[in-house]
């Protein structure tokens, strides 16, 4: 398939920069312009880890909301709202089940799939109160390395938007998905 | 785009039964309560947003007219401003008599909301802030304010546009985030910015006309609850997914919400951007009061020092606002405020300030980019970006604390 999507992508920006903004007077239209073309830079630089990264999310979720079934499992008297929390997830895993070869999915069932499953997530979190005491400490000290490998992961996607005083400590996106070319986070054995 | 889970339809095409039941969940101050409910009502009733710049000086004469009563007034040189980051601003100059047989022209600044902003706000509270802060600290003059848009389309405000520098030659900074000062301006300007917001936090509010604002009682938690609220509930109308760090955060801001004692006029986002100076370094206005409302002065020190707003020096440390160091500026706020700050009450607003601004950057800036309500769709998907910072740092806070 040719052209690429990044030689569009870098033809647009050379065209906004070089021949349109120079050309704009306005100062509103100039400074928007100037976004456009910055958005383009900065599609450029992810166009060919969107799949991957939503691959990696879709994962990693199934893996956090498999633990927190698990933990919810073990306690005894479990209230209404968290056992139709654990149905909910239950009930989607068998539509997208750990198992299956997800990597073969079309981009929207693996993003929606991954929609689903985080406000599964945030269903359960809203509900900590509920939980028993032992429950609750064991369901945070699960999500702490989770909630760190997110923002590690969402603050390097957006790096080269330029908003982060710390960019030159942040890994390049690449870095955090792939390992010797390969995607990081292990598929689920059938 | 499509709908991957129901939450996300409601929020995106939010019918009278979803409005109610998020109103219930999330109670906010009357006037925000009304602007947050009227935004959802016309979610999916108005169509993209689109600047009717050609009948704009037509309108806004009639209704000028109409407002002052006299018919041979002139309007000359509209033009739109850039620079801003959540209403469309125009500039114009309005021949009147401002008083009874004194003909006048001034330059007037038009501050008209799109269809869906970055932050949805009520241009009534932003209008009686200015006024009761007028003497207190410098401030535009606000002149007319049409809060429900019947005149011009969008609700909007008319006040004195005052000549001055917000942001230095240089500084292109979205929205005036990390704006970078010379060391001698800083040296200048920093003395004052501090001096203005602990002026704001002792003005007595409570001999102001200020009916937009519910007023929080003493030694209660009614201000954060509202603070919080506010947030909330706009996380939960605008984010067009699910986020748990986000979720967590507001759990745990709940959790941890201290009584207020004594609540004060809280501008809700002072920082570099959002005040201008003079050729001879003066402050000459405090701007962007639309978040403006009454609680805990520990929000606007928490927000004004948040790291994420302030400028790099290169050597590990960031300048609040460019201007000073955060430890100077609370030093100097105690000073000047007779205020004293409390760490732990300060460490519970820097949550809640990275909070707000993720509230802000990742779920309202898309929302109004997906909706296409706004005349700033491209820069709105851009702000994402900060938002993402500021989640990370919300972590990252939260596992300190």
């Amino acid at each position: 398939m040719s052209p690429e999507i990044e030689q569009f992508l870098a033809g647009m920006k050379k065209t906004i920069e070089e021949v349109v903004l120079p050309n704009l007077t306005d100062r509103f239209a100039q400074e928007q312009a100037g976004i456009v073309a910055a958005t383009l830079g900065f599609l450029s630089t992810i166009q060919d880890k969107v799949f991957h990264y939503e691959l990696l999310e879709n994962q990693e979720y199934k893996r956090v909301l498999l633990d927190v079934l698990e933990i919810c499992g073990e306690a005894d008297g479990l209230s209404k709202p968290l056992r139709a929390a654990c149905a909910k997830v239950e009930g989607h895993l068998q539509l997208d089940k750990p198992e299956d070869q997800t990597s073969l999915r079309p981009y929207p069932f693996i993003r929606g799939s991954n929609e689903n499953m985080k406000e599964f997530l945030c269903e359960f979190i809203q509900l900590q109160p509920d939980m028993p005491a032992q429950i609750r400490t064991t369901f945070e000290a699960r999500l702490k390395p989770f909630f760190k490998a997110i923002e590690t992961r969402e603050r390097s996607w957006v790096k080269g938007l330029g908003f982060d005083p710390e960019a030159a400590q942040q890994p390049d996106i690449g870095e955090l998905l792939y390992a010797d070319n390969y995607l990081r986070s292990a598929p689920f054995k059938p | 785009m499509p709908y991957y889970t129901q939450t996300l339809q409601h929020r995106a095409e939010p019918d009278d039964a979803w409005i109610e039941q998020i109103r219930a969940r999330f109670p906010v101050e009357h006037s925000i309560d009304d602007v947050f409910t009227n935004k959802l009502k016309k979610r999916c009733k108005s169509a993209a947003h689109k600047t009717d710049f050609e009948h704009l000086e037509s309108r806004l004469f009639d209704y000028l007219k109409s407002a002052t009563g006299q018919q041979d007034l002139v309007i000359a040189n509209p033009k739109r401003l850039s620079g801003g980051a959540s209403k469309e601003q125009f500039t114009f100059e309005l021949t009147w008599c401002p008083e009874a047989g004194t003909p006048a022209t001034r330059k007037l600044i038009l501050r008209m909301d799109p269809s869906e902003s970055i932050v949805e706000t009520h241009r009534l509270r932003e209008a009686q802030i200015l006024r009761a802060m007028s003497g207190e600290v410098p401030v535009p003059e606000v002149y007319w304010c049409d809060p429900i848009g019947l005149d011009l389309g969008h609700p909007f405000l008319i006040a004195g546009f005052l000549e001055g520098t917000v942001q230095p030659d240089g500084g292109d900074k979205a929205s005036g985030l990390g704006m970078y000062f010379e060391p001698d301006l800083r040296d200048q300007l920093k003395d004052q910015f501090v001096r203005h917001l602990a002026h704001i936090h002792n003005v007595d509010w409570h001999h102001k006309d200020l009916s937009a604002y519910d007023k929080p009682r003493d030694n209660t938690t009614d201000g954060n609850a509202w603070s919080l609220g506010w947030w909330e509930r706009v996380w939960h109308e605008d984010a067009v997914e699910a986020h748990p760090v986000v979720e967590n955060a507001a759990l745990w801001l709940k959790e941890n919400m201290p009584v207020l004692e004594k609540p004060v006029i809280v501008h809700g986002d002072y920082r570099s951007g959002n005040f201008m100076y003079t050729h001879d370094r003066h402050i000459n206005a405090i701007l962007d009061w639309e978040l403006c409302h009454i609680g805990d002065y520990h929000e606007d020190l928490a927000y004004t020092t948040l790291e994420i707003l302030g400028t790099p020096t290169g050597d590990g440390r960031v300048l609040t606002s460019g201007l000073l160091l955060k430890d100077q500026f609370l030093e100097k706020y105690e000073q000047f405020s007779g205020n004293s700050v409390d760490s732990k009450r300060l460490a519970y607003f820097d949550v809640f300030s990275y909070y707000k601004a993720a509230v802000i950057a990742v779920a309202t800036s898309s929302r109004t980019a997906y909706g296409r309500k706004t005349h700033l769709d491209a820069m709105m998907n851009l702000l994402s970006g900060f938002g993402y910072v500021a989640i990370s740092a919300l972590q990252r806070r939260l596992d300190d604390i």
